[in-house]
């Protein structure tokens, strides 16, 4: 009789031991995948800036230190191998793009060839893209790092190796506001 | 709850649904086989079985097409294609789903799809018009949430079997209204036509309850998701208060569709609501879903 209880609070154990890993499992794999999520719309909004600096260029050719300070934002995010770097790199583009529609204010011809505000309107876009992947992230970073640290689930996470991941924090955590890329009229 | 909480609880009820359904199929069968000759009732349940086989596959088109939704391209509907992307990619789905539109002034938008893979969101005119940016992205959300969550199958799949029982005894009960159809041995024995005709008014009712008793849960449910997809719930409170302002019924529904929608599109059934304590609502009450996202979101209440 106690051994069969014996077994049976064993094989009770190991149900649970084997559900606790599949579920670190799958909350990493959320995380690797809210990751590239965020990686993929860092990547658009890289791809934007180009034709964003012609078009601005065109108009205002002088302001050489805004244009280098967008060019290299992009290449520290083209560059990023991790995520912190990725988002340092999203801080540096963030004011940099800030830079860039400041600059494009004060050109009212600009303002108004269209190519320009399309461009303008896709950043928009893309910067809300972000600020979404960002919040997934950080959503499933919390629901892994949870699991990781209450009991019993941690047991099963320092056997299996499973550490708590970081937050994608931006410096100065700008991104609690959306950055201004509208331009005021 | 956490989400695959939510998703393991979808599945059981997906089971619990099922068997009730099989429960009023049982009975049903019951029913036509007192009623009718044998050769009627088995042409009748294959029919239906048929039916509910070919409509859970076309469900997605069915759906759509009940409520007049028309797929749209990015170019025909920007400011909605962006709320349905950002939702996508603030829930973590690895596929933005579809996007429909409705013509309609009336504003309310629906999930639908028996996957996530096959899902689609729809909209109608009138929320595109009258939501901002912002609320707009919130609807969305919650919409995208009942993808996520797998409502939208749990909910199919309800809408999939009410309909087989209801086009079931609405083609029973004409054949019974005609007369001469029932069995020769039972023709002088009024008492089994009396329970045949009785289950089948019957059986829709309780395939309806127990569709609308499990959609009413999973709203809360969505709400709260939407909140964490969008991080802005209060976004989402607005944008119901201004469903809830907004007096317009919905021209093309029907009962087998009411329960897909984000806000209940069956106007008309106010008062029977409010007589039978919420038992037919296919949604809980718009003030409270605004109250309970205000409480959550510490705002003040709209």
């Amino acid at each position: 009789m106690i051994s069969w209880i014996a077994i049976a609070a064993a094989l009770l154990l190991v149900l649970y031991a084997v559900t606790a890993y599949n579920r670190l499992v799958r909350l990493r794999n959320e995380c690797e995948q809210g990751a590239s999520s965020i990686d993929v719309q860092l990547k658009r909004r890289a791809d934007l800036i180009p034709n964003l600096v012609q078009s601005v260029k065109a108009y205002a050719g002088h302001e050489s230190a805004t244009f280098e300070a967008v060019s290299a934002a992009r290449a520290a995010t083209l560059a990023a191998a991790s995520l912190d770097a990725r988002a340092a790199a999203d801080g540096l583009m963030q004011s940099a793009i800030t830079g860039l529609i400041g600059v494009a204010e004060a050109y009212p011809k600009l303002r108004a060839v269209e190519s320009f505000t399309a461009l303008q309107a896709e950043l928009a876009d893309t910067e809300d893209r972000i600020a979404a992947a960002r919040r997934y992230y950080n959503t499933v970073v919390r629901n892994r790092n949870t699991a990781i640290q209450s009991v019993p689930t941690n047991v099963v996470a320092r056997l299996g190796g499973f550490a708590p991941a970081a937050f994608y924090r931006l410096e100065d955590d700008a991104d609690r506001e959306p950055v201004a890329v509208g331009l005021s009229t | 709850m956490t989400l695959q909480q939510q998703i393991r609880s979808n599945r059981f009820r997906t089971g619990v649904v099922l068997l009730g359904f099989a429960a009023i199929s049982l009975l049903l069968v019951g029913a036509v086989d007192l009623a009718f000759k044998p050769t009627i009732a088995t042409f009748v349940g294959v029919g239906a079985l048929v039916y509910g086989v070919i409509s859970w596959f076309f469900a997605d088109r069915m759906v759509a097409a009940a409520a007049g939704a028309r797929k749209v391209a990015k170019a025909d509907a920007p400011e909605l294609f962006r709320a349905v992307e950002n939702a996508a990619i603030g829930a973590g789905l690895t596929r933005v789903p579809d996007v429909y539109l409705i013509d309609d002034p009336a504003p309310n938008a629906f999930a639908a799809g028996r996957s996530p893979e096959h899902a689609y969101v729809a909209a109608t005119t009138g929320l595109v018009r009258i939501l901002d940016r912002s609320e707009l992205e919130a609807v969305m959300a919650h919409e995208i949430a009942h993808v996520r969550n797998r409502d939208v199958r749990l909910m199919s799949l309800a809408a999939v079997l009410v309909g087989v029982i209801a086009l079931t005894c609405d083609l029973l009960l004409r054949m019974t209204l005609w007369g001469g159809s029932s069995r020769d041995r039972d023709s002088n024995n009024p008492l089994t036509l009396v329970i045949g005709i009785a289950a089948l008014v019957l059986a829709p009712i309780g395939a309806a309850l127990l569709q609308m008793s499990l959609s009413r849960r999973r709203e809360y449910l969505a709400d709260a998701s939407a909140a964490e997809i969008t991080g802005d719930g209060r976004s989402l409170a607005l944008a119901l208060a201004k469903l809830r302002d907004d007096k317009q019924p919905l021209r093309t529904v029907t009962r087998a569709t009411a329960h897909l929608y984000i806000e209940s599109p069956l106007r008309d059934h106010k008062g029977l609501r409010s007589s039978l304590g919420g038992l037919f609502d296919t949604h809980p009450p718009l003030d409270e879903r605004i109250r309970r996202l205000a409480e959550a979101g510490g705002f003040p209440v709209p």
